[in-house]
């Protein structure tokens, strides 16, 4: 078992209490397996991440960070979709100046029902970040 | 013994404390009202207090009902009576019921109990256990079960022997065997009655072989052996310890069935045999779980997707009557029916069977209206005044009725029925202020 | 900062949890910890009995904080809330921990991994507890009104109940009449009474409430505000016909009108005038112009003087502190050729059905051809192994058979097909399968694997299935009538719904927050749902469901104020510069320029501020943090999870 966890990348991901969370736990228990090593934070709404943050994570030794972004569901508005990706934007220039590969932050809109996307965009960027990080 | 009278007044009376009763009186309390809440077993929580998981969301009944009933009993609006049953209901005016309330002596101060079991250890007499349907046996002083409320230990004072061994060891002395039956005279406004529903007695269709055959249980067992606090560590058969591998559901026991005296559907024992054949699947990867059924009603939000998910992991559908039911000596069941797919009888061996057995209704609560007539339908269920544009009023203005005891209804459904009742009971209080 | 006493309770969850979790592993990891004064597990930490030990731990030993990790805090979050308030600790001091769906149920395929992942997310929530403190929650006046939207039988009768209870109530019709779709069914299961009568019975307690406005021909385009206090904007289409008409006159200009347009109440099966009205007894009385259809030619101006052309649409602003919503559904429309629909002329849908029998008298008959042979083909739009509903309808079963009974004691020459799925007649609704059964009504049976295919031979209409109730048999029936049994689907128009952003289900209808215990509750604070636009329901049903969301919005308003989280965005002065960024990003309009002390700063007003925090990453100097999701425990949870 132990074999398992070497074979998955440390994922951070920020998910939002009212539209993703739900999403997430669903995942749970539909037993849709991830790899355990994908710890999720709950926040609002996912255009209040500081790139702070998220530069913190790879600092403390992170492999990734998945923000699960509320879309078009939001419950504060429609702006939000806009303002995620501008935050995300923002975090990729500092990644790169930093040099750190961006693809290592992923974005992708997850809705209330959205378990099984969930479980499907975490698998394939922990494929990603094995293959890069850890091959 | 002699009864003492006490008397006192509430808003609400709500018969029956099981999920529709609870939901109404929490409904009633939280808007402000003082509700009396009674119920004749030792806990509150009704039948779904003793499920296992319950569909379609597979969440635990427990941690659903666990702190509802926590709240319920918490509430500074709701007075809990258990052990207690409504002798007597006379309406006086509009704004006005009596009723009679019977609380049995439970030989226990609940205030002063700890559960520390010891009175269970002390105690020598050993009975059949009522709230694990018969799965085990208990001690005539004992604690309902692990997730009771009140909790607190009881003296079952049909089968106690006066020995005082358990009198003897509790660290409280909180056993007191002067305890009295009491009445009280209630005041209310307004009435919900919350009686839920009787489970068929499989009893009554000898060719199954229930109580005859150790292996063929009913599904409300079968709740039992599944629950987090089940009785047994795994899930066994009872005649012989053994873990089946080889299961059968046998569906509309004693529903649709007009030889039975009872021909309407019970519309959730479809859905509660998916789920346990769904768990068992879980619990038994290697066992094979059949369910022979008539037609699978999986009619309500998300149920035709769980049914389909059944489907998926394994569980396998057989179209078909069965017959009757005879045992082989090693324990194992051959199950004779008509498969309707192939169009002639079959025989099928299992090493377990489970009956799901329907819903009846709970008897004897229109005989409570001393000056009223509480009008009960063609099946003896609660009746509908007004069925489809007021659901929960009854012949009697002022009585609402809340979940199963209206007919067969699931746990979604008794919620929202109880939500009805409670709306219209608030409704009637404050239109008769 | 004064040092922090936790105490942290990790649940078993009676085995959803200690089946895959080291429970006692999680706790070891965790006890040793600084600020952490005591850990145990328990079995189930929702219990009455864990409750009260927590209440009486935190008095003993004067706790700072508590950390409970257990199931999802949609579940618990309020209920562990609550018991450290009853232990006098102010409740934002506690932290949750989910290990369930999270931990225990995601990773039951990896016992060590999931055991891991717990102690890392209980060392996450401990190291946010370290720095929650205790906030007071921000008192809201609430209005003692709702806006029901939608006036079927599920918006009427919660209309009533809420009038009942001495709120006031706006009712809010698209339609130019009340009733929904039960307005449109004449005869009903399980009753005598007509679904007219029904809906009629209901506007006439309506009307009599001086607490209640009825606004018909109506829509909300905008929604502002929140819980307690939202404020709507109602358009109000005119109907072009003053109140007090000549019904005599009316009826003429009715018959004057040259425009033929498909009468939507009939399921188009016959036309309608530009000036109609449904049905004669129908609420309101006065019929109404469809100015989209209308030429203006002027025909019934000339006859009828109530006609009135120069009526204005009007825009209205109601403040209310709940909004209820009861839109209901639409019929399913099967697509051109699903089972012969739109290609061959037999073919209708069930609601086309009940207005075919209601209309007519002595012989069945349909586009001028007398019909004998029904056959109805179920689960039309439901129960799809291909498509996108894959629910079941719930109803369609039980109207069918109604119907097809009806039809028969109206018709008796007629002869009943069911090309069905299994049938679902569920509860006591089984008596009437029961009696179709005995009509001599046939049931033919196929599974999702083997539907019944529709096939046109020149002006015959045959229906073939693989009967399995026979073995499998082919059996065919040459069909004068073909009926789909076309099932329950969201509303097509959702802009109300997009308007208050209500989150959908796997069904697509309106999704509660949890089936059991808030099931007409939505993630929108003070939107309540109710009757068929949460998911397919008979009348009776959609009664209860309408008559708890009436009680659920009024616990919401009755007392005149609500508590409101206080988790709102903090401006720290020395580092604010105002560059006015927060300002822009505020979808609320929650800050504004102030000034502190000389200095020219942003200012959060509390009382809007709704703590989203889009304000935050904006701030160039980092000057903004929303409380209990500060950059210090965000930081510190990330430190304790790598
Ligand atoms: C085996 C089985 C599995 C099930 N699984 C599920 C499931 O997974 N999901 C689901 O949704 N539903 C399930 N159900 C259905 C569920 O149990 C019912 O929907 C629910 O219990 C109905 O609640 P109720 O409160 O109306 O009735 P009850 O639970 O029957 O409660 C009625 C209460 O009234 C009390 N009472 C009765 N008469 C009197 C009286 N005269 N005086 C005082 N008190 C009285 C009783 O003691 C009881 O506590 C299952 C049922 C069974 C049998
Ligand atoms: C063929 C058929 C037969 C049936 N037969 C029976 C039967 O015999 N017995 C039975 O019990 N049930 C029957 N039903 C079910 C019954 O029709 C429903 O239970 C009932 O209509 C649900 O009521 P509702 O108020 O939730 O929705 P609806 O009846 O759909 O009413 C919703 C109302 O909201 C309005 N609305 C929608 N959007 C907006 C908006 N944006 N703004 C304002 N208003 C809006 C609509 O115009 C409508 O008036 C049948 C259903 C079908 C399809
Ligand atoms: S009655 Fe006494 S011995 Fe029995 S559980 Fe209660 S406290 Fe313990
Ligand atoms: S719900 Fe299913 S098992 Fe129960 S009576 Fe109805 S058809 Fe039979
Ligand atoms: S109610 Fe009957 S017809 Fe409707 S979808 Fe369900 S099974 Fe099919
Ligand atoms: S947290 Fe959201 S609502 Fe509050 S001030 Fe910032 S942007 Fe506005």
């Amino acid at each position: 078992m132990g074999e398992i966890n070497r074979m998955s990348a440390k994922i951070l991901v920020f998910s939002t209490e009212k539209i993703s969370d739900p999403a997430i736990d669903m995942a749970g228990l539909m037993k849709l397996h991830y790899p355990p090593t994908v710890y999720t934070i709950s926040i609002p709404c996912s255009s209040g991440i500081k790139p702070s943050w998220i530069l913190h994570a790879f600092e403390k030794g992170f492999d990734g960070v998945f923000i699960a972004a509320d879309g078009s569901d939001c419950v504060y508005g429609e702006t939000c979709t806009e303002k995620t990706g501008a935050l995300v934007g923002k975090t990729h220039e500092l990644m790169k100046s930093n040099n750190i590969d961006p693809a290592r932050l992923r974005m992708a809109a997850i809705c209330s029902v959205c378990s099984e996307p969930f479980v499907k965009q975490i698998r394939s960027f922990n494929e990603y970040l094995l293959k890069t990080l850890h091959a | 013994m002699k009864d003492s009278l006490k008397s006192s007044s509430y808003d609400a009376l709500v018969i029956g404390a099981g999920i529709a009763g609870g939901e109404a009186a929490l409904n009633l309390a939280n808007t402000g009202y003082k509700v009396l809440l009674v119920d004749k077993e030792l806990s509150v929580g009704g039948k779904m207090i003793m499920l296992s998981k319950v569909f379609p969301t597979l969440d635990c009944a427990a941690c659903i009902t666990t702190p509802k009933v926590s709240e319920i009993s918490r509430h500074p609006n709701i007075t809990i009576f258990t052990g207690s049953e409504v002798s007597n209901i006379r309406k006086i005016s509009d704004n006005e019921f009596v009723a009679k309330v019977t609380r049995k002596p439970r030989y226990v101060h609940v205030e002063d109990c700890t559960a520390c079991q010891l009175c269970e250890k002390a105690c020598p007499t050993s009975v059949r256990d009522q709230y694990q349907f018969g799965l085990i046996g208990r001690k005539a002083a004992f604690i309902p079960f692990s997730i009771c409320s009140p909790k607190a230990a009881a003296i079952d004072i049909d089968n106690c022997t006066l020995c005082g061994a358990c009198e003897r060891v509790c660290p409280t002395h909180c056993i007191d065997f002067t305890m009295e039956t009491e009445t009280n005279e209630l005041h209310v406004k307004t009435i919900v009655v919350a009686t839920g529903f009787n489970l068929f007695d499989p009893n009554n269709i000898p060719r199954y072989g229930y109580g005859k055959y150790k292996n063929v249980i009913t599904a409300m067992q079968m709740e039992r052996e599944i629950a987090p606090t089940r009785p047994f560590h795994t899930i066994l058969r009872p005649g012989d310890g053994k873990v089946p591998d080889k299961i059968a559901y046998v569906l509309c026991v004693g529903s649709r069935d007009a030889t039975v005296g009872n021909p309407i559907c019970s519309q959730i024992c479809c859905m509660y045999s998916i789920k346990q054949a769904q768990l068992l699947m879980g619990a038994l990867p290697m066992a094979d779980v059949t369910i022979y059924y008539i037609n699978i009603r999986s009619f309500g939000k998300g149920f035709e997707e769980f049914y389909q998910q059944a489907k998926g992991m394994g569980v396998n559908f057989v179209k078909g009557k069965i017959g009757r039911i005879s045992e082989k000596e090693n324990g194992n069941l051959i199950l004779r029916y008509e498969d309707i797919n192939k169009g002639k009888l079959q025989e099928a061996e299992h090493d377990m069977v489970i009956l799901s057995t329907g819903v009846l209704p709970t008897k004897g609560i229109d005989g409570l209206f001393e000056n009223e007539t509480l009008t009960l339908d063609q099946f003896s269920f609660v009746g509908q005044s007004d069925m489809l544009a007021s659901p929960a009023k009854t012949s009697i203005g002022g009585v609402f009725v809340a979940g199963a005891a209206t007919g067969p209804m699931d746990i979604p459904d008794s919620i929202l029925s109880a939500g009805a009742a409670s709306s219209e009971a608030i409704s009637y209080i404050i239109q008769h202020a | 900062m004064k040092k922090k006493k936790i105490g942290v309770y990790i649940c078993h969850c009676g085995g959803n949890i200690s089946d895959y979790v080291d429970v006692e592993k999680v706790r070891q990891a965790v006890e040793g910890e600084d600020i952490v004064f005591l850990a145990k597990t328990t079995m189930f930490a929702c219990s009455d009995a864990n409750q009260r030990e927590m209440v009486n731990d935190i008095e003993a030993n004067g706790l700072t904080s508590v950390v409970v990790a257990s199931c999802s805090p949609k579940l618990h979050l309020l209920t562990f809330r609550n018991v450290t308030q009853r232990a006098n600790l102010n409740k934002y001091t506690y932290v949750h921990a989910n290990i369930r769906e999270q931990a225990s149920w995601a990773h039951s395929d990896n016992k060590i991994g999931a055991t891991e992942k717990a102690i890392h997310l209980v060392k996450a929530a401990i190291a946010k507890a370290n720095y929650a403190e205790a906030l007071e929650t921000n008192k809201v006046k609430a209005l003692k009104s709702v806006a029901v939207i939608g006036a079927g039988v599920a918006g009427m009768k919660a209309a009533i109940s809420l009038s009942n209870k001495e709120c006031e109530v706006v009712l809010i019709e698209k339609e130019p009449f009340v009733g929904g779709r039960v307005s449109q069914w004449d005869s009903l299961s399980t009753t005598t009474e007509t679904g007219k009568e029904i809906v009629n019975r209901l506007y006439n307690d309506l009307i009599t409430r001086e607490n209640i406005t009825i606004c018909t021909n109506s829509e909300v385009i905008s929604n502002k505000g929140s819980v307690g206090n939202f404020t709507l904007k109602i358009k109000k289409t005119p109907r072009y016909i003053s109140t007090s008409f000549h019904p005599e006159d009316l009826k003429k200009a009715i018959e004057v009108c040259p425009v033929e347009v498909p009468d939507e109440f009939n399921f188009r099966l016959t036309p309608r005038k530009a000036i109609y009205k449904n049905y004669p007894g129908e609420y309101p009385q006065t019929p109404v112009i469809d100015l989209k259809n209308c030429t203006r030619c002027g025909a019934c101006e000339k006859v009828c003087p109530a006609v009135n052309f120069s009526e204005e649409e009007d825009i209205i602003e109601i403040s209310v502190g709940s909004v209820l919503m009861a839109t209901g559904f639409d019929p399913y429309t099967p697509a051109y050729g699903e089972f012969g629909y739109a290609t061959s002329e037999n073919v209708i849908t069930l609601p086309q059905f009940k207005r075919l029998i209601d209309e007519q008298s002595d012989t069945l008959v349909y586009k001028g051809k007398a019909i004998q042979n029904i056959a109805y083909i179920y689960c039309v739009g439901s129960r799809q192994a291909k498509g996108d509903n894959t629910y079941c309808s719930r109803n369609c079963c039980t109207s069918t058979i109604h119907a097809a009974l009806t039809a028969k004691n109206k018709f008796p020459d007629i002869n009943n097909f069911h090309f069905n799925r299994g049938l679902r007649t569920y509860g006591k609704q089984e008596i009437l399968y029961a009696d179709s059964l005995r009509s001599g009504d046939i049931y033919l049976q196929s599974y999702e694997d083997g539907l019944p295919t529709v096939t046109i031979e020149g002006k015959k209409t045959i229906v073939k299935i693989n009967d399995i109730l026979t073995n499998g048999k082919e059996i065919e029936v040459e069909a004068d009538l073909v009926v789909l049994v076309t099932g329950m689907v969201p509303r097509a128009d959702n802009k109300v719904g997009t308007l208050f952003k209500l989150p959908k289900g796997r069904d697509k209808f309106y999704n509660e927050i949890h089936m059991k215990l808030r099931p007409v509750e939505t993630v929108i604070d003070g939107v309540t749902i109710a009757g068929a636009c949460q998911g397919p329901k008979n009348i009776a049903e959609s009664v209860n469901s309408a008559l708890s969301a009436a009680t659920k919005s009024y616990s919401i308003i009755s007392k005149g104020e609500l508590e409101s989280e206080p988790l709102v965005a903090t401006i720290d002065p020395d580092r604010c510069t105002w560059c006015g960024a927060c300002e822009a990003a505020c979808p609320f309009d929650a800050i504004m320029k102030s000034e502190k002390e000389g200095k020219i700063i942003a200012a959060i007003n509390n009382a809007v501020c709704k703590g989203c925090g889009m304000c935050a990453p904006v701030c160039e100097p980092d000057a903004i943090n929303v409380t209990a999701c500060s950059s210090t425990e965000i930081m510190s949870m990330i430190d304790a999870l790598v």
